[in-house]
């Protein structure tokens, strides 16, 4: 089957190049943009040839611009927190709520079991708006309007359908017998939960814990409608600066940098396990 | 009833979606003894298992161990020692940690712990490996590993569900004469499945026959061997199986007869009543022998082929049936071409063809007949 | 052998403990799909009202009317027609690029590993993001692909600013974002394809166009049906990427269902529209994802059987 001709390999060669290129130019060029200053980013034509700066970042990092015109502080860090606060607490309650319950519908086929994994299944499709409006007016009422408590709550929209679904099938993977060879030992119900099928579910578990991290972070339409203004996540922070800050090109480029670096970041560590948890263990990776 | 057996089956009935897995099966096994479990795939005796283990909910019956009712004890209290049939070992834990898990359940000192395990590693050989994972142990290995987990707390009842099905022939065979004796030293009651009838007959005092989730038959190994309750029974105990043909008893030659090859085969006294019956002649391969001097039913030799450590002779009546016989590997073969049988009536198992059953001789007409 | 005794007690039940104990264990997951439905069925109840946060006083049940009211309303069918057309350009040509990519990276090597992994990149970014850097990128001023527009002769090309090319543009970011996602799934696919059809039918000198047409594609439709549903699924409700975008605009260009819906509620306040229309997105959304699911469901039976 490999009898490839020299040009079918150079043409396959100069096609790939292009889509690497297609892919990987923007996160490139947003880089680039980060380490220039407004006025190399005015220049026209773009140039690739510059003095890099890190003044972007550290006008970010401190919290204020101090330009020739005003003082003006920035809010961005304050952003950065809030996503990872929201993103770290949904998925820890993610995995406190979902785990067990995973567990619970992998080994239990209790009536109803399949029923309600679908249905939380389904809430992973269904338009979110359709649930977020009517929150807003609740979130109100419910005093959770200016909270991380709130968020993290609806949060689990997100991470909660994720983390069952991947890890279900991780436990329904070990076999049977070995827990019952394990109970039979001698141990508890909770002790063979614990030692061993956490333990031997536990590369999905993290797989889906970093998966459902990825997704809460990246999250914008969830922030955007229940978010106060001081809870705002990066999403809708960087979103907001672009409006707030007006031409400050660089800060706002370093600003998304500093956003998707840690998915990013994320995603080259645990590529392995993204193909089975994006497909919901439709394909092996 | 009660605190007289070791472990005590009654009316267990288990039922998966629409089948009914386990049919109202009894049974008991007395302290300190090993029942075999016997029968082909499929037929329960897995589930029966682990009802009994605890690790499945029964719809009906009950079991008791030592006298005790055992609804709603929970597997980790039950005190029995199970071995798998694909060895279930934890993964992830040494061949050590495998071994010890029931020890360190019931908190046994570190001292205690590791004597024992170590103990029982070196009664079965596998001391050297202790320190291994279960994916770097070989097959024999590993089942002598989830054995030994089974035994290690010295539990008063024993399942072993199968454990030697996975392992090679050579270390089954070997396995199959260790068992016993691993097995006699400890007192603890055992139940032992298996789909081996060889391993059936060497290792039970009794051996149960489960089909389609009952019990069909339960004796010992002799029994079972020489009065199965039916011709399924008796095809499942023989290799090569047992020979079946359709006769219709007659009376004749001073007692009762079936005609094989024209030849008049006498039946044992007391099965007058199969006279003019539908029956069917069961006779093992290795109930036969070939006779040098002109008397028994005459057939003709058509192929012959060893057979482990026999040789198994196919040869065809007068009528055109076919006959199964064999001998140990090494005597003499028939001379060649037309050849006869010769066949002992007590040798000969007579069933019912419609039903199947074996047909018991009378003893009362027996008496009467002699 | 022992025969049961009429006389015994009926067989008792597990403990109550034992029985409980799985459905405890869900009990989170379970209070989460209840706690999902009371939004829901307050977005119901809206829907079938005449309600404007702006005119309180004139609330009131129009039952089915809103839903009537879509039909006679232009800016409905547009919001139809813009989502339909966005979910099935997006759907297509990432379908399209994706397969062509995993073909491209079939092989296993280090260097199509390399490449795979980076071709993940976009596909972590959060895609309001994605949008955000196109947008700079399209920037009249600075932007590097207005640029190159320029260079390439199109004049003046405003990208997301105007309406002939908003669409355009957006489907570009979505593609950015997505693609690498149908990659993913039909790599995983591709090489999980057993060889010996591809074996017989090189010994057989099929020429490798047929191979692909022939055994390649139907051997990956299960993988390309559940990539496009999903996509589909998510296509249609796309909100992100327009809203970092554009808003919707110019004009309602690119007023696709959630975008309309989320302006309905805080813009004109029009809580009653809104939330027919989300009703009506949930409904296509709901028959989808149950074909999905069916769909997603063998196809995992089966990646668990060749394990």
């Amino acid at each position: 089957m490999e009898h490839t001709s020299p040009l079918e390999r150079w043409l396959r060669g100069i096609a790939l190049t292009v889509i690497v290129l297609f892919f990987m130019f923007p996160i490139f060029w947003i880089v680039l943009m980060s380490l220039q200053t407004n006025e190399t980013i005015l220049r026209s034509p773009p140039s690739m040839v510059f003095m890099p700066t890190l003044q972007n970042y550290q006008a970010i990092i401190a919290g204020r611009l101090d330009s020739n015109v005003a003082s003006m502080s920035i809010e961005f860090m304050g952003n950065l927190f809030n996503s990872i606060i929201l993103s770290v607490g949904s998925v820890a309650l993610a995995l406190v709520l979902g785990v067990p319950a995973a567990y619970a519908f992998a080994r239990h086929k209790f009536r109803g079991s399949e029923d309600i994994a679908f249905t939380l299944l389904s809430f992973r499709f269904a338009p979110p708006l359709l649930v977020l409006l009517p929150l807003t007016m609740y979130f109100q009422q419910l005093g959770l309007a200016d909270t991380y408590i709130g968020l993290i709550w609806v949060y689990q929209l997100i991470c909660l359908p994720l983390i069952l679904w991947i890890v279900r099938g991780y436990f329904e993977d070990i076999p049977v017998d070995v827990e019952h060879a394990y109970r039979i030992a001698g141990h508890s119900w909770l002790s063979t939960f614990r030692k061993i099928a956490l333990p031997l579910a536990g590369p999905g578990i993290a797989a889906a814990g970093l998966l459902a991290f990825i997704f809460a972070w990246n999250n914008f339409i969830f922030a955007l409608v229940l978010a106060s203004a001081d809870k705002q996540p990066v999403t809708v922070g960087a979103l907001a600066f672009v409006t707030a800050s007006g031409i400050q090109y660089g800060q706002i480029a370093a600003a998304v940098v500093m956003s998707i670096a840690p998915t990013l970041a994320l995603a080259l560590y645990a590529q392995r396990y993204l193909v089975e948890g994006l497909s919901l263990g439709a394909v092996k990776g | 009833m009660s605190g007289m057996s070791g472990i005590s089956v009654e009316n267990l009935t288990k039922r998966f979606k629409d089948e009914t897995v386990l049919d109202g099966v009894s049974f008991d096994v007395p302290k300190g003894g090993t029942l075999v479990l016997f029968g082909s795939s499929g037929a329960g005796k897995t589930v029966l298992l682990r009802c009994i283990a605890g690790a499945i909910e029964p719809e009906g019956g009950i079991v008791r161990i030592d006298g005790q009712d055992l609804h709603d004890v929970a597997p980790e209290k039950r005190g029995i020692g199970m071995a798998f049939q694909n060895f279930a070992l934890f993964p992830h834990m040494s061949a050590f940690e495998n071994i010890a898990a029931p020890l360190r359940a019931r908190r046994t000192r570190k001292a205690e712990l590791k004597a024992g395990v170590e103990g029982v590693a070196k009664l079965l050989k596998i001391d050297h490996v202790l320190g291994h994972a279960p994916k770097a142990l070989s097959n024999g290995q590993k089942q002598r590993t989830a054995l030994a987990r089974a035994l290690a707390a010295e539990p008063g009842v024993l399942l072993l569900d199968d454990p030697l099905r996975n392992v090679d022939a050579k270390l089954r065979f070997e396995m199959r004469l260790e068992l016993p004796r691993l097995l006699a030293g400890r007192g603890a009651t055992v139940i032992y499945v298996t789909q081996d009838y060889k391993e059936a007959m060497a290792l039970g005092d009794r051996i149960a026959v489960l089909d389609g989730g009952k019990i069909v038959q339960m004796g010992t190994p002799e029994d079972i061997y020489r009065r199965p309750a039916s011709m399924g029974i008796a095809r499942l105990f023989g290799d090569p199986t047992i020979n079946l043909l359709d006769v219709v008893p007659e009376n004749g030659g001073g007692g009762i007869i079936a005609r094989l090859s024209d030849h008049a085969v006498p039946l044992s006294p007391g099965l007058e009543a199969a006279v003019g019956r539908n029956c069917v002649l069961g006779i093992r391969p290795e109930a036969m022998a070939f006779s040098d001097d002109g008397d028994g039913v005459p057939v003709t030799i058509e192929a012959e082929t060893p057979l482990n450590e026999k040789t198994v002779t196919l040869a065809k009546t007068m009528r055109g049936r076919e006959l199964l016989v064999s001998r140990p590997a090494g005597t003499p073969a028939p001379v060649s071409g037309a050849a006869h049988v010769v066949i002992d009536a007590s040798d000969v198992i007579l069933f019912d063809r419609t039903t199947g059953a074996r047909i018991a001789p009378d003893l009362a007409d027996a008496e009467a007949a002699a | 052998m022992t025969t049961a005794d009429p006389t015994d007690p009926p067989p008792r039940r597990a403990s109550f403990s034992r029985r409980a104990l799985p459905y405890l264990l869900s009990l989170p997951a379970l209070l989460v799909c209840i706690g999902i439905l009371v939004p829901f069925f307050t977005a119901v109840w809206y829907s079938l009202q005449r309600y404007r946060l702006s005119q309180p006083w004139a609330q009131k049940f129009n039952w089915g009317e809103n839903y009537l009211n879509f039909l006679s309303d232009p800016d409905f069918w547009n919001t139809l027609k813009v989502s339909l057309l966005y979910a099935g350009l997006t759907v297509v040509l990432e379908l399209l690029l994706g397969l062509a990519i995993a073909l491209l990276l079939q092989r296993r090597s280090r260097v199509n590993n390399f490449i795979s992994i980076m071709l993940l990149m976009p596909l972590m970014t959060a895609p309001a993001l994605a949008a955000l850097m196109f947008k700079l990128m399209t920037n009249a001023n600075f932007g590097i692909l207005s640029y190159f527009a320029q260079s390439l002769g199109f004049e003046d090309f405003r990208w997301g600013s105007d309406p002939s090319s908003a669409l355009l543009t957006v489907v570009i970011v979505d593609i950015w974002v997505y693609t690498p996602f149908i990659m993913i799934l039909l790599l995983a696919g591709l090489r999980s394809l057993p060889t010996q059809p591809f074996e017989a039918a090189a010994l057989d000198g099929v020429p490798r166009f047929q191979q692909f047409w022939r055994i390649t594609l139907p051997m990956l439709m299960p993988y390309i049906l559940t990539a496009s549903l999903f996509r589909l699924l998510d296509s249609i409700q796309q909100f992100d990427i327009i809203y970092a975008m554009t808003q919707g605009g110019p004009g309602d260009t690119l007023m696709v269902f959630q975008v309309e819906a989320y302006l309905n509620f805080f813009q004109s306040t029009n809580i009653g529209r809104s939330a027919a229309l989300m009703m009506i997105l949930w409904a296509i959304t709901f028959v989808l994802s149950n074909i999905f699911i069916k769909n997603w469901l063998r196809l995992r039976e089966r990646a668990r059987g060749e394990i």
